[in-house]
């Protein structure tokens, strides 16, 4: 009997066939292939919900597709799909937002009458299939062949325009930034391989089981000399910096913001809701690795905590609407980081869910709102749109309160969820995660005020401009997909309320249990015992109840929005911001790291690369030629010996002959 | 005035030491080689009659030996070809005259009719 | 009874003194009297073993021997005309146009 399951590379492959539709006949199919787009999404999406019933029923599914190189004493390499609650979630995530965003991208592209439509609609059906067979691939090796070629999709997306001289050059920049942490993943997958023979991430001989296994004294792994403990946080953390690049944290967030150049509906779905979601999604998939290496996890939180302050921080200075959510969408990543630092799984996978709804409507509102003003992105001459686009408008604040985490839209369970859980396994007496907790909850009140000031400045007060006063119709393939995730950024929290749960005792955190059962070893209990043993998270047994801290971050997030309501929830606001003085330079320069990395470019690797430069030429190359030469001269002084002159030739004969008969003579022992 | 000839002595007779060393080593072989006692020749046998019948494939000889009819016949050839070369490689069939090694080497008549044949 | 090692050290000695005139003789046709020479020492070595083995295919071999040396002359002496008549004198050490 066939179940729903076994559909599974179907869920990968109609994206991928739109992809081929639309890069081969994209030019003569009527809407440059958008509809072959939204087919194939749209099938997938309906796949992906009945994927989601079965594993609802129990079920779960692994299976090798495809082994592409069989070791005979060594590692195999396969393509297998690996279907558990995990992975359902984030199939249901991907292909209901790609979806939504290939219905708006006919109210943004095509109704905006842009050129090269195929190519547009051939790199996001490429996308979307790259990111669901990242979803579902069953060991690291996939998923870093599909880490990567999402990265390509995003280069090739971001630089849609490429006759305009920002887009391509802000797609170099996101796919080498990216490609430097992928260099670091690489190391790591090696060193996986090396380590354990295998980078499943399913199964009784996959590696986390075979990590928690050598810490436990069961098995033994190679470990190259080093303490098996300090070997897994080394390979954790080089993992790590894949996924620090994909999920733009500190250092590696430099990329993000300038790729909004791409189309609005690209960074809806690419840089907001899906790719970027794919560093956050990989570590929750090898949870199971990460749990036991109590160092690689206070180094998650930390960094997590820091970028969610750090790029709040510059979203509060920022003009143009998508910068602001560009920079909304890394501190929200810190969040997720910062939730699985420190222990709290189904926070983070939460919070990624929730922020993928909310996010990409975000997005997308911002592309109704950019449609509107004919592309001006400028939020100083918006104002007063709230009630020309009343969809837009109401959609948007359903996102932004959700955004800044106000009861009860979903962002608030979400996010203070990841705060409690970091505050309970810090208070267990881990420093670092009191410091991580410290800084996401001071960017709670950042996050509340950009947020709003960015609802208030675009949407309410006077008009700033003519555009603003007479803007574009957008039409219902905009609101469309606007109205479908304005419902869920509203109620996509409700399925996983625990402080409610924590107080009544009802059995709702539904997340929770949907997490709770899966493989033996993906599950969240079997975290919660590997949390508990190796890196002592709860092991102190502190007993919090979430209402308090749930309030104070509440209570900040109310703040944030209410100092926005009295700066810019007027009909002339000014910058206030400029009263910062010099502050406000250095955020909008974004702390000059953009400058940085250029100067370590510059300076570190140009010296280093013309070192290399030269040792290739001089020493390699040199010894190459150095035996060439060698030849060249030995055979210009042997040649000669041709003299010409016959008797030079009778004596080298006679010399001949005569060393040949004392050898055999003295050989054969004629003369003994 | 004659000067008695000299020795040409000097450095173009380095490379005989070659041939030197190849005779010490030859004689070296030589004389610890050992030989077994010679045979010789029956007392009143005719060594040259017995080539003679050995050439043709005869063995009425005294002395016993092989035959080569065969290398008899193959070195008469041989020596015709030999001879037919030499010929051929002697021959001049390239010049007429006026050139020089034809002047100096058919005795000075050439050279005499130019100059005087008109005379004769 | 002369000891067979007489007559080789004596054909060893001849056939050296013909290689001797290879390696230092210049004029060309002094060359050919020297490879003479040593034709004529594989003679003497060949006769010498007739008389060991008691067997007359030694002398006659050696009347062939005699016979290509003859022939070998000729030729021989065919060359040298034609290097005479390309390199204007018979001095071996002149004749160098085949060298690197």
């Amino acid at each position: 009997m066939v179940g729903i399951l076994d559909f599974t590379p179907a869920i990968v492959l109609l994206p991928f066939v739109s992809f081929l539709v639309a890069l081969s006949v994209g030019d003569r199919l009527p809407k440059g292939g958008a509809l072959a787009g939204i087919a194939a999404t749209g099938g997938s999406l309906a796949l992906s919900i009945g994927t989601v019933l079965a594993v609802a029923g129990g079920e779960t599914y692994t299976a090798t597709i495809y082994t592409w190189a069989e070791g005979l004493d060594a590692v195999d390499l396969t393509f297998g799909v690996l279907i558990d609650p995990l992975s359902a979630m984030m199939l249901l995530i991907v292909t209901l937002v790609a979806f939504l965003v290939h219905v708006f991208s006919l109210g943004y592209m095509n109704d905006e009458d842009e050129t090269g439509l195929a190519r547009y609609y051939a790199g996001l059906g490429l996308f979307t299939a790259s990111m669901l067979g990242f979803v579902v691939a069953d060991n690291l090796l996939m998923a870093f062949m599909f880490f990567e070629l999402v990265g390509l999709c995003s280069y090739l997306l971001i630089g849609f325009h490429f006759r305009e001289p920002g887009p391509p050059s802000a797609a170099k920049k996101a796919f080498l930034v990216t490609r430097f942490g992928d260099y670091f993943f690489l190391v790591g997958v090696v060193a996986v391989f090396a380590t354990f023979g295998t980078a499943s991430f399913v199964g009784s001989e996959s590696f986390p089981a075979l990590a928690e296994a050598a810490l436990r004294g069961e098995a033994s792994v190679a470990t190259f000399g080093f303490a098996p403990g300090t070997w897994f946080t080394i390979v954790g953390l080089l993992i790590l910096g894949g996924v620090i690049g994909k999920s733009a944290q500190y250092p590696l967030h430099t990329w993000l913001p300038d790729a909004m150049e791409g189309p609005t509906p690209v960074s809806a779905l690419i840089h907001a809701a899906t790719m970027v979601a794919a560093g956050v999604y990989l570590v929750a998939r090898m949870y199971g690795f990460y749990a036991i290496s109590p160092t690689a996890l206070a180094i998650i939180a930390f960094v997590g905590g820091f970028t969610a302050l750090f790029a709040a921080t510059m979203g509060l200075v920022k003009r143009e609407i998508k910068q602001v959510l560009a920079y909304s969408t890394i501190s929200q990543y810190g969040y997720m980081m910062l939730a699985l630092g420190g222990g709290g799984y189904v926070a983070a996978t939460f919070h990624l869910m929730t922020h993928a709804f909310f996010k990409a409507l975000l997005f997308l509102g911002a592309g109704s709102v950019i449609i509107a003003m004919h592309h001006n992105e400028d939020m100083w001459d918006m104002g007063g749109l709230r009630s020309k686009m009343p969809v837009t408008y109401y959609t948007f604040l359903s996102g932004s309160l959700a955004l800044a985490g106000i009861f009860p839209f979903a962002g608030f369970w979400s996010k203070d969820e990841v705060l409690y859980e970091t505050l309970l396994h810090g208070l267990d007496g881990d420093p670092i995660l009191l410091a991580a907790y410290a800084m996401g909850l001071l960017a709670v009140f950042f996050t509340g005020l950009y947020t709003f000031r960015m609802v208030f400045l675009t949407f309410h007060g006077e008009p700033r401009s003519g555009t603003a006063k007479d803007p574009h119709g957008v039409r219902w393939n905009v609101k469309f997909p606007l109205a479908v995730l304005g419902v869920l950024a509203a109620v996509a929290g409700f399925v996983n309320m625990v402080p409610v749960a924590d107080v009544t005792g009802l059995e709702i955190d539904f997340l929770h249990k949907w997490l709770e059962h899966g493989f033996e070893g993906l599950t969240v209990e079997h975290y919660g015992t590997l949390l508990h043993d190796f890196p002592a998270y709860g092991a102190a047994g502190v007993e919090l109840s979430p209402l308090l801290p749930g309030a104070v971050s509440l209570g900040l997030a109310l703040a944030g929005a209410v100092v926005a309501h009295r700066l810019y929830n007027v009909p002339e606001p000014v910058e206030h911001t400029d009263r910062l003085g010099g502050i406000k330079t250095v955020l909008y320069n974004n702390y000059y790291q953009d400058e940085y990395q250029v100067w370590i470019a510059n300076g570190l690797t140009r010296p280093a690369a013309r070192v290399a430069n030269k040792f290739d030429g001089g020493v390699v190359d040199g010894v190459v030629n150095g035996v060439s030469g060698v030849s060249l001269f030995t055979g210009d002084r042997v040649r000669r010996i041709q003299t010409g002159v016959v008797s030079n030739y009778a004596v080298l004969l006679t010399l001949g002959l005569t060393a040949l008969i004392l050898a055999f003579g003295l050989a054969g022992g004629w003369f003994a | 005035m004659t000067t008695k000839p000299e020795l040409n002595l000097g450095s173009h007779l380095v490379p005989g030491l070659a041939a030197a060393a190849l005779f010490v080593v030859m004689a070296a072989t030589i004389l610890s080689a050992s030989f077994p006692e010679p045979q010789g020749f029956a007392e009143g046998a005719n060594v040259t009659a017995s080539i003679g019948y050995a050439m043709f494939n005869l063995e009425l000889g005294d002395i016993p030996g092989e035959s080569f009819l065969v290398g008899f016949i193959t070195i008469a050839i041989t020596l015709d070809v030999a001879l037919d070369g030499a010929v051929h490689l002697a021959t001049r069939d390239d010049d007429g005259e006026g050139s020089a090694d034809a002047l100096l080497a058919d005795g000075g008549r050439e050279l005499k009719r130019t100059l005087f044949g008109g005379e004769e | 009874m002369v000891p067979p090692e007489y007559y080789l050290l004596l054909s060893a000695a001849v056939f050296c003194i013909g290689l001797f005139g290879i390696l230092t003789r210049r004029n060309a046709l002094l060359f050919l009297m020297s490879v003479e020479l040593m034709l004529n020492a594989a003679n003497i070595n060949l006769v010498a073993f007739s008389f060991v083995w008691g067997n007359v295919t030694g002398q006659t071999f050696g009347l062939f021997t005699m016979a290509l040396a003859a022939a070998e002359v000729a030729v021989g002496i065919g060359i040298i005309l034609v290097l005479y008549r390309n390199f204007d004198g018979v001095d071996v050490t002149d004749a160098t146009t085949m060298r690197w």
